[in-house]
C-alpha cells in the first residue's frame, strides 16, 4: 500500500536534510507505527506520503499512486487526521463533516454516524468554534474516515484526550484495522504503538534506525524483569531483577527462601525503553 | 458540483463572520452620506473681506446701485473679534516684506451679501472694513481673500489683492487680468464668445460624480483586503491543509473565496448604486465590469496572500498596495493633476470606466475594452496565486 524508497528531503534544499535516504513498505490491512520524538522526521515523511510537501528525492508510491505525480483521486483512497484539529469554526460539526463528504468522488460515510462513534452525539449543530481542543481533535478524527479510505493516515491520534475518549479512538482504529484498512500511525506515544501497531520503525534525526513488530524488539532487545518487594528488618526493600542474569536469579531465590515476601512482578521491556536503548535519546 | 459546496460552505462562514457586514455597513453608510452629506449641486458659498480706500458716498452708490438690482442685499453689520497674531506680507512683483503686530482686537464691518439673481441663493458675504488693517487682519485669520479697493489719478479703481499664498498660479494669473477691462468691456467680450458643446453629452452632478469612486474602492480595496482576511482565517484554523487532501482541487478552494467576495460586492455596490442612480446606468455592462474587476483584485489579495502566514505579516504589502490603488483618486478628483504614469494604475482606468458607464452617453467600446483587460490580468494573477498555494501547502 505504500512505498518508500531513498527519500530524501530537506527544507533548505541543501545538505541539510530533514529525512534522509529512508526506506520501508506498509502492507494491505497492516498498521505501521511510525515513531520517533519531535523534530526525528515523521511529519516531513507523512508531509510527502500525503501530497502536502514536494518530494524531492526518492520514489514514493502511495495506494497505487506515484505521488511525484498530481493526481488529486487518489485522494478518495486515502484518509488524513492531523495532530493539530483543523475544522471550520464557523461550521457546525455536521456541516463540517456534509462538506468534506461533497468532495469525494467515492460514497461517503453518515456525518451523523461518524459524529455519534467518536463520542460527540448531540453536538451535531453545535459549532466548532465552541468546541473544546479535545471535542475539535475526535472530529477531525471522524472526518478523516469521511471517505471510507483504504490507507489512513494518524498523526498522534490521541494526543489531548481523556483516557476513556483515548480508549475509544484505539478502539475505532482497531475495527478498521479488522475491516482492512492499512493506517500508518504517527506518534511520540510508544504505548499507543505497542498496543495498535504490527510494525513499527524508529526514526531519528530523519534516519529509520529499525523496522519490526513489537513482539520480535522486546524479544530481541528487551530484558525479563521481576521487582520484588520484601521486608528486611522490619524495613520494606524494592529489588529489580534480571531473569536471564546468573547472579540476580540466585538472588531471587536468597529472597524467596529467607524474607517476607510483600509483592513480586515480572515485568517486560516496554517500547520506549527498547527505543532509548536503540537510539541513545529519549522520545520527548 | 464540488464548486458549489465550496461557494455555500465559503458563504455560510462569511454569513457568520464580521468582514460580510462590515462591508454592507460601510455600503449603507457611504449611501447615507451621499444622499444626506453630498448635495446634487452645491453652491460653494464665498467670503471676502474688503476695504475700500475711496470715498464713502462711492462705496454707499456702488453698493446702493446693487440692492437696487436685486444682486445684492444688506444686512446688520458684523463684530468679529479678532486673536493677536503677527506675520508678514510680501508684496509678489518686488518682493518687498511688510510686518504686522496685531493685538487682540474687535471689528466692526458694514456686511453685504451676493445673491445669484436665478436661484435666489446666497454665494457670497462680504465685509467691508473701516481700515486696511482690520482686513488683512481678518483675512489672514480666517485664510481668506482680502483686497484693497483705491481710486487712481484718473478716478479708475485699483485693487490690491492679499492672498494666503497656497492659491494656484491660475488663480492668481486670473486676479492679474480681471481687471484689465471695464466691467463693461467685459461682459461685452465674453458676450462674443460663443462656445459649443460637441454631442449631448451630460455630466454628472455632484453626488453621482462620488459613485464610481466608492464602487471602485468598494470592490477592488474591500475585496482586494477582506479575500486577504478570509485566507488568513483558513490559515490559521489550518483548513486549507485538509482542502488540500481531498480530491477537490485547490483552484476550486481559491475561486470559491473570490466568488463569495464577487457576492458580496455585487450586494454593497448595489446598496450605493441603485438608490442614487435609479435606472440612468447600464446595469449590464456595471455588473460585467464589477465583477470582473473584483475578481481581478480578490485574485491580487490570494497571491499577495500566499506569500505570509498572518496577516500582521502581510500588513506592510496590504497597505503598500492599497495606497497605489488609492492614488487615481486624487486625479479623479483634481483632473488638473493627470501625471502620464498615474494612467498605468489598475484603478485609473476602472474609476473612469464605472464614470462611464453610469453616464447617459456610455461610451461601450472603452467599457467593454477594459473589462477585457481586467479579465485577462485577474486570470493571470489568478493562475499565479493558484500555483503558489499548491507550493505553500506545507505540513
Amino acid at each position: 500500500m505504500i512505498s518508500v524508497k531513498n527519500l530524501s528531503h530537506s527544507y533548505s534544499n541543501d545538505e541539510k536534510l530533514a529525512v534522509n535516504n529512508i526506506s520501508f513498505e506498509v502492507t494491505k490491512g497492516e498498521t505501521f507505527g511510525f515513531l520517533g520524538p519531535s523534530g526525528a522526521g515523521k511529519s516531513t515523511t507523512q508531509g510527502i506520503l500525503t501530497g502536502l510537501l514536494k518530494q524531492q528525492r526518492g520514489e514514493v508510491i502511495v495506494a497505487g499512486y506515484n505521488t511525484m505525480k498530481v493526481q488529486n483521486e487518489r485522494f478518495n483512497k486515502i484518509g488524513v487526521s492531523f495532530e493539530q484539529s483543523n475544522v471550520y469554526s464557523k461550521l457546525t460539526a455536521k456541516e463540517n463533516l456534509e462538506f468534506y463528504a461533497k468532495l469525494f468522488d467515492v460514497p461517503t460515510r453518515d456525518p451523523e454516524e461518524l459524529i455519534r462513534l467518536v463520542g460527540l452525539e448531540g453536538k451535531e449543530k453545535v459549532r466548532a468554534g465552541e468546541f473544546s481542543k479535545g471535542m475539535k481533535h475526535r472530529l477531525t478524527f471522524a472526518r478523516s474516515m469521511i471517505n471510507n479510505p483504504e490507507l489512513w493516515f494518524l498523526d498522534e491520534p490521541t494526543t489531548g484526550l481523556d483516557p476513556t475518549i483515548a480508549a475509544t479512538i484505539k478502539d475505532i482504529i482497531k475495527e478498521q484495522a479488522a475491516q482492512g484498512t492499512t493506517t500508518f500511525l504517527t506518534t511520540h506515544n510508544m504505548y499507543i504503538a505497542d498496543e495498535l501497531c504490527d510494525r513499527v520503525a524508529f526514526i531519528i534525526d530523519g534516519v529509520i534506525k529499525l523496522i519490526d513488530t513489537p513482539r520480535n524488539l522486546k524479544l530481541q532487545y528487551g530484558q525479563k524483569l521481576i521487582d520484588i518487594e520484601y521486608i528486611n528488618n522490619g524495613k520494606v526493600i524494592k529489588e529489580t531483577l534480571k531473569t536471564i542474569d546468573d547472579h540476580d536469579r540466585k538472588r531471587i531465590g536468597e529472597i524467596v527462601n529467607n524474607y517476607d515476601i510483600q509483592t513480586m512482578h515480572s515485568k517486560e521491556a516496554t517500547l520506549e525503553e527498547i527505543f532509548i536503548q536503540v537510539t541513545g535519546r529519549g522520545l520527548v | 458540483m464540488k464548486l458549489l459546496s465550496s461557494y455555500i460552505k465559503e458563504m455560510k462562514i462569511a454569513a457568520r463572520g464580521y468582514y460580510f457586514y462590515i462591508e454592507i455597513f460601510f455600503a449603507i453608510l457611504l449611501l447615507i452620506i451621499l444622499l444626506v452629506a453630498v448635495k446634487e449641486n452645491p453652491i460653494s458659498k464665498e467670503t471676502e473681506f474688503l476695504f475700500y480706500d475711496m470715498p464713502a458716498e462711492m462705496v454707499d452708490a456702488y453698493y446702493s446701485a446693487s440692492i437696487a438690482k436685486g444682486d445684492v442685499k444688506a444686512v446688520d453689520d458684523t463684530i468679529l473679534e479678532a486673536k493677536a497674531v503677527s506675520f508678514d506680507v510680501t508684496d509678489e512683483n518686488t518682493k518687498e516684506v511688510t510686518s504686522y503686530a496685531f493685538g487682540d482686537e474687535s471689528y466692526q464691518f458694514k456686511t453685504f451679501e451676493m445673491i445669484n439673481t436665478k436661484t435666489g441663493q446666497l454665494t457670497e458675504t462680504v465685509y467691508i472694513a473701516d481700515s486696511e488693517e482690520a482686513m488683512i487682519h481678518m483675512s489672514y485669520l480666517e485664510k481668506k481673500i482680502g483686497a484693497t479697493m483705491s481710486l487712481d489719478a484718473n478716478g479708475g479703481i485699483l485693487y490690491k489683492y492679499f492672498t494666503q499664498g497656497f492659491e494656484t498660479t491660475r488663480l492668481k494669473n486670473l486676479l492679474y487680468i480681471l481687471h484689465n477691462e471695464s466691467g463693461a468691456a467685459l461682459k461685452m467680450t465674453m458676450d462674443n464668445q460663443s462656445v459649443r458643446k460637441l454631442g449631448t453629452i451630460e455630466t454628472l452632478n455632484a453626488r453621482e460624480n462620488m459613485v464610481p469612486v466608492f464602487i471602485v474602492f468598494m470592490g477592488s480595496l474591500m475585496g482586494f483586503f477582506i479575500v486577504m482576511a478570509y485566507i488568513f482565517l483558513d490559515k490559521s484554523e489550518g483548513v486549507i491543509r485538509a482542502f488540500a487532501v481531498t480530491p477537490s482541487s485547490v483552484w476550486k478552494y481559491l475561486l470559491s473565496k473570490t466568488l463569495v467576495i464577487m457576492t458580496t460586492v455585487a450586494i454593497s455596490s448595489s446598496v450605493i448604486t441603485i438608490p442614487v442612480m435609479g435606472i440612468q446606468p447600464n446595469y449590464l455592462l456595471f455588473y460585467l465590469l464589477l465583477l470582473i474587476s473584483t475578481f481581478s483584485f480578490a485574485s491580487l489579495g490570494l497571491l499577495i496572500a500566499s506569500f505570509f502566514d498572518s496577516i500582521s505579516k502581510a500588513f506592510g504589502a496590504l497597505y503598500t498596495i492599497m495606497i497605489i490603488l488609492m492614488l487615481p483618486a486624487f486625479s479623479y478628483f483634481l483632473p488638473s493633476f493627470d501625471p502620464l504614469w498615474l494612467r498605468f494604475f489598475p484603478t485609473y482606468p476602472l474609476l473612469q470606466s464605472f464614470k462611464e458607464i453610469i453616464m447617459v452617453n456610455t461610451d461601450v467600446g472603452y467599457v467593454l475594452a477594459n473589462s477585457g483587460i481586467f479579465l485577462a490580468g485577474g486570470l493571470i494573477v489568478f493562475l499565479l496565486a493558484n500555483l503558489r498555494f499548491k507550493k505553500t501547502l506545507t505540513v
